[in-house]
């Protein structure tokens, strides 16, 4: 295709005047509030654009008088190579490039404007990378062409020497062009390279270029270094300098990808560049572009620089103009937000790691660790008011981390970076002072956790520092620590405990730092603060203070002397908002470390949790941890009638609240009787939670059927039965007649699992609670899952004994089984969380149970409906798993899939509790059977193939003489067809296709991952799909 | 194992360098204070103007010796009350998931963004835990509250 001649032609009708009128009224400032306009004549225009006079109209453009009518012509041009796809051949893409070098020249030997420069040099990459164009050296020709002020082809720019011949030859406009070039033209190598299998020619003769890019990069800088030191920053000069650096920035990048297979030549001019950039950072006008540029190298394409270029780097950052920027940063008035050289300086120290701390140390390096320490004397708050120290700690980070790595501590650099590490905690001190209160009611949210963010940065600081610096750096704090708390320094104080309380992780277990500790908390100002009353320290620090108690847990439980005051802070401290959540934490931990120390401190406690209790912040984030605390002390009491006493103390409020909510319920405050009594529950469930024994009793797993699972004892027929009945009392108040609600259902199942585990106790209820309270609940309502969980482990906590509790079992039986049969005959009240609950009840009870679940073999008394009346219990239950099976409800059908594999698994533990077992299997294993075929023959989800299939290897691989036959049945009652290409319909599957797959999961043996790849083929051949799209 | 603990370290370089706002990542320590680049103690904040806003979620992130071919696991600590979250506090998310949608290119970044979007968006069709399934699809004001009181339990730092 040849392109056609320019047309000069400016008819009214023509399309090149339609286009100039399109663009006048497309920058035209009356439309420009019109999107409606706008939109129809950029329609208009880029119909245009992409037509057949696309050519010629895109020349006309371009010798309009307005700018924006040449970028557009620009445009023009880039867009039509983009649509013309195989219309241009290799003759045509030469004509184009020669038609678009032209009028490149003759834009820029008028001054064009940059935009429209920058514009046509997009143009001409576009005609670069197409895919009939041969055009290679395209950097040398353009400038050669450039240069010569008309087209020359490639082959006559070659014969002139690039470096001596041509480029001496272009005055600052044409560079500038020709920079603007290489740059888009490196771009776009850039996105090629993230395809190279789509582009690989384009980017063969890319690559091409490379070396002539960095050239013009090299000339360019120098000539820049030698002549315009004294240009201003808007200067053309500028903009050239500052695009040639660019230009080595994003051809590094184009490099990179091709560096290992180049000869290093390419290389060493690349360093080079680097090299002179370095120089321009001493050029004030240009400085700031230039470090902007070796950071993101150095970050980058660290290979670009080498020792002379680091050496260099060195230098300028220690004695320079650039040395004066960073200084600068410390005085009050500075640029904080500018990090240009900031960026530089932390670019350059991590580039050069562990070289920085050179042995004997080097001038330049010392200038720049000193620099480096000066940052954290910058005014204002990290994160907040300056970026820089979290800037420089993040390094000094990397290094404390590396350091162990890296260096012998027997090496004379090991210590010298150890100082320096040193150097950094102290000096970093001040910047993790907290803003004074003033000052934070001034910050903004983002501002305060940008603060608080930067504080724990240091923090891993200190953690990655402690290796090397060991309990000296404890000692840091604690001085510190100390100090602030004898002057009543609080923002100190705080600081320090805020360091100490992070590095309880590295120091409390092991007792490395005990002795330093006690200095702090063993100091008489620091038994002045235990005493309470008005010390006057403020919020921030206490909320500090009682965080970091519970952090050394360890330390007070070898220090039990220090608890008493201690708890005495942290009771305090529960009457403040902003410290109740710590401070309730810290309770819970100390009391639960130390509690055989704490008893003689409980009346005091008790004393402490009835101020508590009335109080706004006693709430259910923090009462029951406070509760939990407290009967841990509890039940590290010598007698069972001491507990009595503490526990009626407690326990008796209690009742009394339930009592409230129940009255706030009568008067319609159902959120506030609701939020109430979920509190009340809460808290008796965690005085369950706090009594439980420590768990080294031996639980007594021969335990004869004989033996009473309730047996009469303190807690239930003696002294303590009035504390129970309290329980009993608070729970039958808030479970029965009171508005239903998750958090009080799970609190209640709280408190009735909190006895599971123990053998007697205040907590070890009669067994008829449990079985009232989940027979208690409508089928339907939120929280059955919680309800039947709570069955299960009451089932679970007398798997030992299991036909003492027959009665029981059979009623939560009969109870799940009631449920079924009403979802089984009345399908519109199904409900997906009872079925899955229920059936995962079951499953779980199977192992211990299986002969009481086998056993139930009536009918429920008052099943009426279609599927449950005359069905037997057991059989309806299985009835209903096997129909979980079908359901489209993840979690139903899962559980469905556990109970069936936990049923197939079960090993009878008689003759004839083996022949009761086979016997149900015999019965359901055909059903079952089918099933599964029904469902892995395309009706189910994808997901859930790995559950059901899980279920068939069990049952092939455990029950193959029943399975057999009943796959076999159950595949040869599949019938789906599909309709072949001559549109007939023929079976999806053939006999064969059938057999196959039955001998194949024989053939399997019960292995998971073959099982499943032969289940999802089968699937997939079922839904019509000749593929696996996962693959 | 030297791919998997490379590409850790290139990983725990780029997150100092940049990490989005609020997210914690850093490698736990051993306690002879060396970092286990292997295990990551991480924190996701609730998207703002999100059910979620205000908390900020811990979880380990757990990379195999075969990293970064197959996927980390993720795991809440304590285990989160949310549909995606197994009881034992494992996400479940595709894009944690080899055989969908993990991809070797994926970061630490991604992961954790990705779990932050799922925290308010999940995914009903693939539930890991009843407890708040059940409460997401039939009484959302309750599962609204719970959500709020985990908020509340899980203050920022």
């Amino acid at each position: 295709m040849a392109i056609p001649a320019p047309n000069m032609g400016n008819g009214p009708t023509d399309p090149s005047s339609e286009a100039h009128m399109l663009v006048t009224q497309l920058y035209d400032p009356a439309n420009q509030r019109n999107p409606t306009t706008i939109n129809e004549i950029q329609t208009r225009l880029q119909h245009l654009q992409k037509g057949e006079n696309a050519w010629e109209i895109a020349d006309s453009l371009l010798r309009q008088p307005s700018a924006h009518h040449r970028f557009m012509g620009a445009l023009t041009f880039t867009v039509k190579v983009n649509v013309s796809g195989g219309d241009i051949d290799e003759p045509t893409s030469w004509q184009i490039l020669e038609r678009l070098i032209n009028h490149f020249i003759a834009i820029v030997d008028q001054g064009e404007q940059l935009m429209v420069v920058r514009k046509l040099a997009t143009s001409l990459v576009t005609i670069f990378r197409h895919k009939a164009s041969s055009w290679k050296r395209a950097i040398w020709q353009l400038a050669a062409s450039l240069a010569n002020g008309g087209y020359v082809s490639e082959s006559d720019a070659k014969t002139v020497d690039f470096l001596t011949g041509v480029l001496p030859a272009l005055n600052t406009q044409k560079a500038t062009a020709l920079v603007f070039f290489s740059v888009a033209l490196a771009e776009e190598g850039l996105r090629l390279q993230m395809e190279p299998q789509l582009a690989g020619w384009v980017i063969q003769r890319l690559v091409e270029n490379i070396e002539d890019a960095f050239l013009l990069v090299q000339y360019i800088i120098q000539q820049i270094t030698t002549h315009a030191s004294e240009a201003s920053s808007d200067s053309l000069e500028a903009t050239l300098s500052n695009e040639a650096m660019g230009s080595w920035k994003t051809w590094l990048g184009v490099y990179g990808n091709h560096r290992h297979s180049d000869n290093k030549q390419t290389q060493g001019l690349a360093i080079a560049c680097g090299q002179d950039i370095i120089e321009i950072l001493k050029l004030p006008s240009f400085s700031e572009n230039a470090a902007s540029v070796l950071t993101s190298a150095l970050e980058n394409r660290s290979w670009a620089f080498d020792t002379h270029s680091t050496f260099s780097l060195s230098q300028i950052l220690s004695d320079s103009i650039v040395t004066r920027h960073l200084v600068s940063f410390t005085e009050e008035d500075s640029d904080a937000d500018n990090m240009t050289y900031i960026d530089l300086l932390v670019a350059y120290v991590s580039h050069v790691s562990f070289d920085l701390f050179s042995d004997p140390m080097k001038h330049q390096n010392s200038q720049i660790l000193a620099i480096l320490h000066n940052i954290f004397k910058i005014p204002g708050y990290a994160a907040i008011d300056e970026s820089a120290t979290t800037r420089v700690l993040e390094y000094w980070g990397d290094i404390a981390e590396c350091l162990p790595d890296q260096l012998e501590p027997s090496d004379s650099r090991y210590q010298i970076v150890k100082s320096q590490v040193a150097e950094v905690v102290l000096g970093m001190f001040n910047k993790l002072l907290y803003p004074t209160h003033d000052e934070i009611a001034d910050l903004s949210d983002e501002e305060r956790s940008e603060f608080n963010a930067f504080r724990h940065e240091a923090c891993d600081y200190l953690l990655s520092a402690y290796p090397i610096l060991g309990i000296e750096l404890v000692s840091v704090f604690q001085e510190s620590a100390t100090g602030h708390l004898q002057k009543l320094d609080w923002r100190g104080f705080e600081a320090a405990m805020f360091c100490l309380a992070q590095l309880s992780e590295a120091v409390d277990e092991n007792g490395h730092a005990d002795q330093c500790l006690d200095s702090i908390f063993g100091s008489e100002a620091f038994a002045q603060l235990c005493l309470g009353g008005e010390t006057g320290i403020p919020l921030k620090a206490r909320q500090t203070l009682v965080d970091s108690f519970g952090k050394y847990e360890s330390y007070f439980e070898r220090h039990s002397y220090l608890l008493p005051g201690v708890l005495n802070i942290l009771f305090e401290s529960l009457n403040f908002e902003s410290c109740a959540q710590p401070a309730s934490r810290s309770i819970l931990t100390l009391s639960k470390s130390c509690s055989r120390m704490l008893t003689t401190e409980l009346p005091t406690f008790l004393d402490r949790l009835d101020q508590f209790r009335s109080k706004p912040t006693a709430t259910v984030s923090t009462m029951p941890k406070v509760l939990e605390g407290i009967s841990t002390i509890i039940q590290k009491l010598d007698s069972d009638q001491q507990k009595v006493q503490t526990l009626e103390r407690i326990l008796g409020f209690f009742v009394q609240e339930a009592n409230q909510a129940r009255q706030e319920a009568a008067s319609s405050g159902y959120d506030i009787a609701r939020a109430h009594g979920h509190l009340v529950l809460s808290c008796i469930a965690s005085v369950g939670k706090g009594l439980r024994s420590d768990g080294d009793e031996v639980i007594n797993i021969d335990a004869t059927e004989e033996q009473n699972p309730f047996p009469p004892s303190f807690w239930n027929a003696g002294a303590g039965s009035p504390v129970q009945q309290l329980i009993m009392e608070a729970m039958r108040l808030l479970i029965v007649d009171f508005p239903v609600d998750s958090g009080i259902i799970d609190s209640a199942c709280d408190i009735l699992k909190a006895g599971y585990t123990e053998s007697s106790g205040l907590f070890v209820f009669p067994p008829s609670l449990t079985v009232d309270f989940i027979k208690s609940f409508p089928l339907g309502i939120s929280g059955t899952d919680v309800i039947m969980a709570t069955a299960s482990s009451f089932l679970a906590s007398h798997g030992s004994h299991p036909m003492q509790i027959r009665d029981q079992a059979v009623q939560l039986i009969a109870h799940v089984s009631q449920l079924f049969a009403s979802m089984l005959d009345n399908p519109d009240i199904y409900d997906p969380e009872t079925a899955n609950a229920g059936i995962d009840f079951l499953a779980r009870l199977l192992p211990k149970y299986y002969p009481i679940l086998f056993s139930l073999t009536e009918p429920l008394p008052t099943a009426s409906g279609p599927i449950s009346q005359g069905t037997p219990i057991f059989a309806l239950l299985l009835q209903f798993t096997l129909h979980a099976l079908r359901r489209p409800e993840p979690l139903v059908l899962r559980s469905g899939s556990a109970f069936w594999i936990a049923l197939i698994d079960l090993r009878g533990g008689s003759p004839e509790e083996t022949a009761a077992l086979n016997e149900v299997l015999e019965r359901f294993i055909p059903s079952l059977c089918e099933t599964l075929i029904g469902q892995i023959a395309g009706h189910c989800a994808r997901s859930d193939l790995t559950f059901l299939s899980d279920v068939l290897r069990r049952t092939i691989f455990k029950k193959m003489a029943l399975a057999r036959p009943s796959l076999t049945a159950a595949l040869g009652a599949l019938n789906a067809q599909t309709t072949d290409a001559n549109g007939n319909q023929t079976p999806i599957l053939s006999a064969h296709d059938k057999s196959r797959f039955v001998e194949s999961l024989v053939v399997a043996r019960g292995a998971r991952p073959q099982s499943l790849e032969i289940v999802r083929s089968f699937w997939l051949k079922c839904r019509g799909m000749a593929f696996d799209y996962a693959q | 194992m030297t791919l998997c603990l490379n590409r850790l370290q290139e990983e725990r370089k780029q997150w100092r360098r940049d990490h989005p706002f609020g997210f914690v990542a850093k490698p736990i320590r051993t306690p002879q204070g060396t970092l286990d680049l292997k295990t990551w103690q991480c924190a996701v904040p609730g998207k703002k103007d999100t059910l979620w806003e205000g908390g900020v979620f811990k979880l380990d992130v757990i990379f195999p010796d075969e990293y970064p071919t197959k996927p980390p696991k993720c795991k809440f600590t304590p285990p989160l009350f949310h549909p995606n979250v197994y009881p034992s506090g494992t996400v479940c998310l595709s894009i944690l998931n080899e055989e969908e949608a993990w991809r070797p290119a994926i970061t630490i970044r991604q992961i954790l963004l990705g779990i932050q979007d799922l925290l308010n968006e999940p995914n009903p069709e693939s539930p890991a835990q009843a407890d708040a399934y059940n409460l997401f699809k039939k009484d959302r004001p309750a599962y609204e509250r719970r959500v709020r009181q985990v908020v509340k339990e899980n203050p920022p730092m």
